[in-house]
């Protein structure tokens, strides 16, 4: 399930994208329910059996999960962020959970180490955080990530916790390492891909932080401009094809930096650093018969992009042009009766199509769900630091 | 492995459990400290516990050996996601200077199971990049595999512009597109690749140079399928940087009237595109109007683009508030 936008796997057969139809998820637990016909699906959002698999998840995550392990984080933020849209907030211990999320944290031993070319951000897992060498006090092996940096803010923002507490100068000084000079990002010091994933990652860490020195923003909105698409949506990297994730990172994080404002349709579009009507077609394009909202020109519509492209349409100002009736029936087919979603109709649901159905039926403005901040992907009262 | 089994070869036997083969006595295998209340604890099954603690304990001791390179390929084939394990495995690599040729080869049999994670795709590029222009023809024969099996496969598509960029091959970059529309005109990934061939291609002249023929190629197609949008979106991608010719030549004009004109297709596209051209200043003449009006089953109305979207507000009713949004930003110029 290397889904998330954060860790942004979009694009594995058990998660984002999509390709083949029905490719089977990562919880591939057989129930002998897959065998009889499939009932209709609710006419609502069944907010109950969410809360039942949310909360298993948070006690035990199914060994299916292993393969995600280096995400962890990833996960916890799914789970625990998918809790607070619910209301349930009281369903998890705030101390044990920030305490938790805090422990991952790469700390520098001193000032001099920040010129060292690392990143002190936070590790994705336990798997590959060893404690801090006892004779020589320095961090071996430092593979803190931006894409779980993002998730541990994240968490610890929905949490309530209170963010000026933790050293985030080591984290914004030594994040600009991760910046190339064209001005993307990579998601770790010892090499990665670099993408618009991570420069969301890293604009969404500064805004959440309120705090700017961790990147160049004039470098990143060209990069940004640059992955902009001939068909007006983004892609994520230079000549790639247009991508709902991809776009959603690009308008999200121009807006997070402030390079575009509210409804940038109604403003005058010659003003703007993208194209906002091509864009908007773009958008309004990939909802298809069904209802449901596709990644791609052509491909077949999934769950996740109802949030994607759902939130790139709320922060320009043309969400209320979506036929909502048919993208709300879309999403209750991918309603799952053991509660979350799927990608597909009918199918098992995982963690990240459930968060990301979570945040499209918040944007649909379902009555049992809190309200949602787009650019951060996250519930509004956490943005807002409330 | 089956030889190894029959001759009790506990060395090396694969399907042993490390800690019973003998090749590994000598590791102190390193559990994962989960520390007091972890949150979202996973049921790791004991053979993904047991090779996580192995690897932990070689990449603790930076272990750079064959069996260290062994173990990070048992490891992967568990978890492929796993960044560190690729990163250290990179480092065994390099210190073992290692037939990149070979790693080639592993990453693709990892690539069987499972293609779609960055990790794999960052690692070949690592490989690619240190074997150079040489190994050009392989990346896209590697990328022409996986897009066989996934036509729209979006880490080949990026992995194969790299190794265009990087490696060379454009040459027969636009028959492949081509072989690739045969099979699927539906293929928006191939049409994207065209549009970055004609626009990155060192040999091509850049769309300029291009357009007639690219024209030329999407309108054939264009009228095989008139619910492609992947066609009409290329079309227009051909005119990008020149409003003034999109509007004037006759070819973009006349692909719409004559999918307008047939009733056996789905009319939005054309229809939004003619919208687009009568937004961006075209003229109508006597031959838009009719094509339309004859679209009409309501009060034609006068303003041809307002026409134009009560139409697609009946034909594309998904985008119905869309089209109802369109009508009320005409300007007067459209009129």
């Amino acid at each position: 399930m290397s889904e998330t936008a954060v860790s942004i796997d979009w694009d594995r057969a058990n998660s984002e994208d999509e390709e083949e139809n029905y490719d089977d998820d990562e919880e591939d637990y057989s129930s002998p329910a897959q065998s009889s016909p499939r009932p209709p699906p609710s006419a609502n959002f069944e907010k109950d059996r969410h809360l039942v698999y949310l909360e298993m998840m948070y006690e035990l995550l199914p060994y299916h999960y292993q393969s995600q392990e280096i995400n962890r984080l990833t996960l916890a933020h799914f789970i625990i962020s998918g809790l607070h849209f619910l209301g349930a907030r009281d369903r998890i211990d705030k101390d044990v959970v920030a305490k938790w999320v805090l422990s991952f944290q790469a700390l520098p031993s001193n000032r001099v180490s920040l010129k060292d070319g690392e990143f002190y951000g936070f590790f994705g897992s336990r798997s590959s955080q060893f404690p801090k060498d006892e004779n020589e006090d320095f961090l071996t092996h430092n593979s803190s990530h931006l894409a779980s940096t993002y998730c541990a803010l994240a968490i610890l923002k929905v949490t309530g916790h209170d963010l000026s507490t933790i050293d985030s100068d080591s984290l914004l000084l030594s994040m600009k390492n991760l910046q190339q000079d064209d001005g993307s990002f990579m998601p770790i010091h010892i090499g990665g891909e670099t993408d618009l994933r991570f420069v969301y990652c890293a604009a969404a860490v500064c805004y959440m932080l309120d705090n700017w020195s961790g990147m160049d923003k004039e470098k990143a909105k060209n990069y940004i401009l640059n992955c902009q698409s001939y068909d007006g949506g983004f892609g994520l990297i230079p000549g790639s094809e247009s991508h709902g994730g991809a776009t959603y990172c690009a308008v999200a994080s121009l807006r997070l930096m402030g390079f575009i404002g509210v409804d940038l349709l109604s403003s005058d579009s010659s003003s703007s650093v993208i194209d906002p009507s091509l864009l908007l077609n773009w958008c309004l394009q990939r909802q298809a018969n069904d209802g449901g909202f596709q990644g791609r020109t052509n491909k077949p519509s999934d769950t996740c992009y109802a949030f994607w492209i759902g939130a790139v349409l709320r922060l320009i100002g043309g969400d209320a042009l979506i036929d909502k009736i048919a993208l709300r029936n879309f999403l209750l087919k991918c309603q799952s009766k053991y509660g979350g979603f799927s990608k597909f109709p009918g199918q098992l649901p995982d963690l990240y199509h459930s968060y990301y159905g979570y945040t499209a039926f918040s944007l649909l403005e379902e009555p049992s769900l809190s309200p949602l901040c787009p650019e951060l992907g996250l519930p509004l009262f956490a943005a807002s630091g409330i | 492995r089956t030889l190894d089994r029959e001759l009790g070869n506990m060395d090396t036997d694969e399907t042993l459990p490390l800690s019973q083969r003998s090749e590994w006595s000598d590791v102190v295998p390193l559990t994962q400290d989960d520390g007091p209340n972890p949150v979202v604890p996973i049921a790791y099954k004991d053979e993904f516990r047991e090779t996580m603690d192995y690897f932990r304990a070689i990449y603790s001791s930076d272990e750079r050996s064959p069996r260290a390179l062994r173990l990070t390929e048992e490891t992967l084939r568990l978890n492929s996601g796993n960044y560190t394990v690729w990163h250290f495995r990179r480092l065994v690599l390099e210190a073992l200077n290692h037939d990149l040729y070979q790693e080639l080869e592993f990453i693709e049999s990892i690539a069987e199971d499972n293609s779609k994670n960055y990790q794999l795709w960052h690692h070949r590029r690592w490989v690619a990049e240190k074997l150079g222009p040489d190994v050009a023809g392989r990346e896209l024969e590697f990328t022409r595999r996986v897009l066989s099996l996934d036509a729209k496969h979006y880490h080949a598509w990026s992995h194969r512009q790299w190794a265009l960029r990087a490696l060379g091959g454009w040459e027969d970059e636009l028959d492949y597109c081509h072989e690739l529309l045969e099979a699927d005109v539906f293929n928006n990934s191939a049409w994207n690749q065209r549009y970055y061939v004609i626009t990155r291609s060192p040999s091509s002249g850049g769309v300029e140079a291009m357009r007639e023929s690219e024209v030329s190629y999407t309108i054939k197609a264009i009228l095989t399928n008139p619910a492609n949008e992947s066609s009409w979106l290329y079309l227009k991608a051909l005119y990008k940087d020149n409003k003034e010719l999109w509007i004037s030549d006759p070819s973009v004009s006349s692909v719409c009237l004559n999918v307008l004109s047939r009733t056996d297709c789905f009319h939005g596209f054309a229809l939004s595109t003619l919208l687009d051209l009568l937004c961006e200043g075209l003229s109508p003449t006597n031959e838009h109007i009719d094509s339309v009006r004859a679209l009409a089953t309501e009060e034609p109305d006068t303003n041809l683009a307002n026409l134009v979207c009560t139409i697609l507000g009946r034909v594309d009713p998904i985008r119905a508030n869309y089209w109802a949004w369109r009508k009320s930003k005409i300007t007067v110029a459209a009129m």
